[in-house]
């Protein structure tokens, strides 16, 4: 990236500069080859001597060079002319294929690709005219995201430094154009060349493989950008702080992701079902509330993921038995074993005979499918979860049939999807898990009774001019506004839209489950859940400006109300 | 000294002495102007053109311009000849004051030229 540091070069001055000599050669041959053929003195038919002209001699020394034979013009040509002929079409040949062998070597040049390359990517986020996301890293769950957010018709920009990578962003096929930069991210001047200080940068996402590359990446935004929201995917605990001192609003840890839902599927099981119903494409309120054991759980490895899980399970006083070939110095005797986790013996020392829950939480997938069908001998009644860390391997874990597969990558594309699509929403899931499983369970039957067997959508909304006119206009009349008001249908005589309000965000506070009558106000962000048509309707109101009767004629039934 | 800025003055230069060969004598004469010189003059041009190619400082850019300048006047001269011989015999002394000023005007540009390439001399000295 060296080359961008005081001026952007241009590709084409770099070109001719190395095309210097071929082109001086070309034109001292053609020179040459002219002058030679105006002064050579020839014959016309009748005898007389003649010389050629400047126009004749540079038409034929043009064909000469390149398509040899089109013949002596205008008269056949004497003895002398054959002679300087023959002498030019040599020297012509060789010019030209030394002037085309340099050109292709100076396109074939990885320093001019590369400037080619960057220019080219100036220009196309030059011309990027809606917001749009720059996302550092392109692996699985990049792809995922990208995928994603092009077919909502949301523009993002892709930097990483792995060429296959950026290759692979044109052969993905996504539904807009996505401009792929090859560059370090780490490079704040990569950065910005991809549009970090463009003025309609929506937001960063960082989300390399490397932990300190991710963090860098969060620094420069914080300095460059600072007004740009940072999503940060962070693996260890150690980079959290950094992170957040570096500026990232918001950092997505998949295994502590992953240990929350387990957790969240163990204490709070309605809340499970409603959290999957909301974040994956295709949930619904009425899935089946997972069965999680409490019991003993036998952990095999005791990486990073181990580490989350375990602490998320001893939350909950649940019992668990770490097996691994390296233990850290945070196990002590009693509750681990040393051993090789996918051999049988260490499995059945360990107690897996008796167990739970076996998570199989190795960093290799090979050896977390031995653990699995090694333990599935000795306990076929446990409940099995299992690490996935390669797309490539999906068969075999699909085939392997665990109770729950965890793979960092995917969840790390859902939890990106979800901050960038809803970001109310990760505060709702936040200040839900701290509720109890009565709490979650009343809603959950309020999302079964309202929303049904419809799969669950969730968007925001913001009492703003921009987005919700009508209601914007009523409030400024001195009407008010409330949730309920929001909620009734415009054209369907006060019936209810098939939706709840999950949390309203008012300054800093956060009303979880807001009240029906709750009036409303100007700049409350609002998060919604229901049915997609519902969506369509409220997005309805923001197009239309029409807005439901003051007083809905048929009040709806008594509801279930929040915030216990 | 290195041959490479010999090489570069002296195409500069050259450029400069074969364009004012050419445009020297009477402007409607066609005897007094040599259709090798103004052939000269123009390949020169295009070799230092080609020898500008790729300097990004200010005077380098401004000293490929003023080359592009003579290249475009040079040939429109030699491209106005040739059209006005194609036409008749000789040239009518209209005619040889186009070719002629067309030209000068590339002379101008070559004189430019060779003044930036004093000024740029200059300032390595100093």
């Amino acid at each position: 990236m060296s080359t961008t540091a005081s001026q952007p070069r241009h590709g084409t001055f770099i070109l001719l500069r190395r095309l210097r000599r071929p082109l001086v050669v070309l034109i001292a041959v053609y020179a040459v080859s002219v002058l030679g053929f105006t002064v050579i003195v020839g014959q016309t038919p009748d005898g007389q001597p003649w010389r050629m002209s400047f126009l004749h001699a540079f038409y034929f020394v043009s064909f000469l060079g390149t398509t040899i034979g089109l013949g002596e013009i205008p008269y056949p040509f004497s003895d002398a002319q054959r002679l300087w002929a023959t002498a030019s079409i040599y020297a012509a040949v060789t010019a030209w294929l030394y002037a085309i062998g340099s050109l292709f070597a100076v396109l074939q040049d990885p320093m001019f690709r590369r400037i080619s390359h960057e220019a080219g990517m100036r220009r196309e986020v030059r011309r990027l005219r809606e917001p749009f996301y720059l996302l550092c890293g392109y692996d699985d769950s990049a792809y995922r995201v990208t995928h994603e957010l092009t077919q909502d018709g949301v523009r993002v920009v892709v930097v990483d430094n792995v060429a296959e990578r950026v290759d692979a962003v044109d052969v993905d096929d996504h539904r807009v154009e996505v401009p792929a930069l090859k560059a370090d991210a780490s490079d704040p001047k990569a950065l910005v060349l991809a549009g970090l200080t463009h003025p309609l940068c929506a937001g960063v996402v960082a989300m390399t493989g490397s932990d300190a590359i991710n963090t860098k990446i969060s620094l420069s935004t914080r300095l460059l950008a600072p007004k740009l929201p940072v999503l940060a995917v962070a693996r260890d605990h150690v980079w959290h702080r950094r992170l957040a001192a570096a500026g990232a609003d918001n950092i997505i840890n998949p295994f502590d992701t992953f240990a929350e839902r387990m957790a969240m599927a163990i204490r709070t099981p309605s809340l499970h079902v409603i959290y999957e119903a909301l974040t994956t494409q295709l949930g619904t309120a009425l899935a089946e509330a997972p069965v999680v054991p409490r019991g003993r759980w036998v952990l095999c490895g005791s990486g990073l993921f181990a580490r989350a899980l375990r602490r998320q399970l001893q939350a909950l006083d649940i019992e668990v038995f770490i097996v691994d070939t390296e233990l850290d110095n945070s196990s002590d005797a009693g509750n681990s074993l040393q051993g090789d986790p996918t051999d049988p013996e260490v499995l059945k020392a360990a107690g897996v005979e008796d167990a739970d829950a076996l998570v199989a939480g190795t960093p290799v997938d090979i050896d977390n499918l031995a653990i699995v069908l090694a333990a599935r001998t000795l306990n076929k009644t446990q409940y099995v979860a299992v690490r996935q860390t390669q797309h490539r391997n999906t068969p075999l874990f699909v085939a392997a049939k665990t109770d729950v597969v965890m793979f960092a990558s995917y969840l790390v594309a859902g939890e990106v999807l979800r901050h960038l699509r809803a970001p109310l929403l990760s505060a709702f899931l936040r200040r839900a898990r701290s509720q109890d499983e009565a709490w979650a369970a009343l809603l959950l039957a309020e999302l079964r009774k309202v929303v049904g067997e419809a799969v669950l959508e969730s968007w925001g909304m913001d009492v703003l001019p921009a987005s919700l006119p009508a209601v914007c206009e009523a409030l400024q009349k001195g009407e008010t506004v409330t949730l309920e008001r929001l909620l009734t249908r415009v054209d369907g005589g006060g019936d209810r839209m098939r939706a709840v309000a999950l949390m309203l965000q008012r300054g800093q506070d956060r009303h979880l489950l807001p009240d029906a009558d709750m009036p409303l106000e100007v700049g409350d962000q609002i998060l919604f859940c229901g049915r997609d048509l519902a969506r369509t309707r409220m997005r309805g109101i923001a197009l239309t400006h029409a807005l439901a009767a003051f007083k809905p004629p048929s009040p709806p039934e008594a509801k279930f109300q929040g915030v216990p | 000294m290195s041959i490479e800025r010999v090489l570069f003055a002296f195409v500069i230069v050259l450029a400069l002495t074969l364009n004012v060969g050419f445009t020297v004598g009477d402007l409607t004469d066609e005897h007094q102007h040599n259709r090798y010189e103004l052939f000269g003059a123009i390949v020169v041009s295009l070799i230092a053109t080609v020898m500008k190619f790729g300097d990004r400082t200010p005077l380098g850019s401004t000293m490929l311009a003023t080359s592009l300048v003579a290249d475009l006047q040079l040939l429109a001269a030699a491209a106005a000849w040739g059209y006005f011989a194609s036409l008749g015999e000789t040239l009518a002394p209209g005619q040889m004051a186009t070719v002629v000023s067309l030209a000068i005007g590339a002379l101008v540009a070559n004189v430019v030229s060779v003044v930036l390439l004093v000024i740029e001399v200059a300032g390595l000295r100093r």
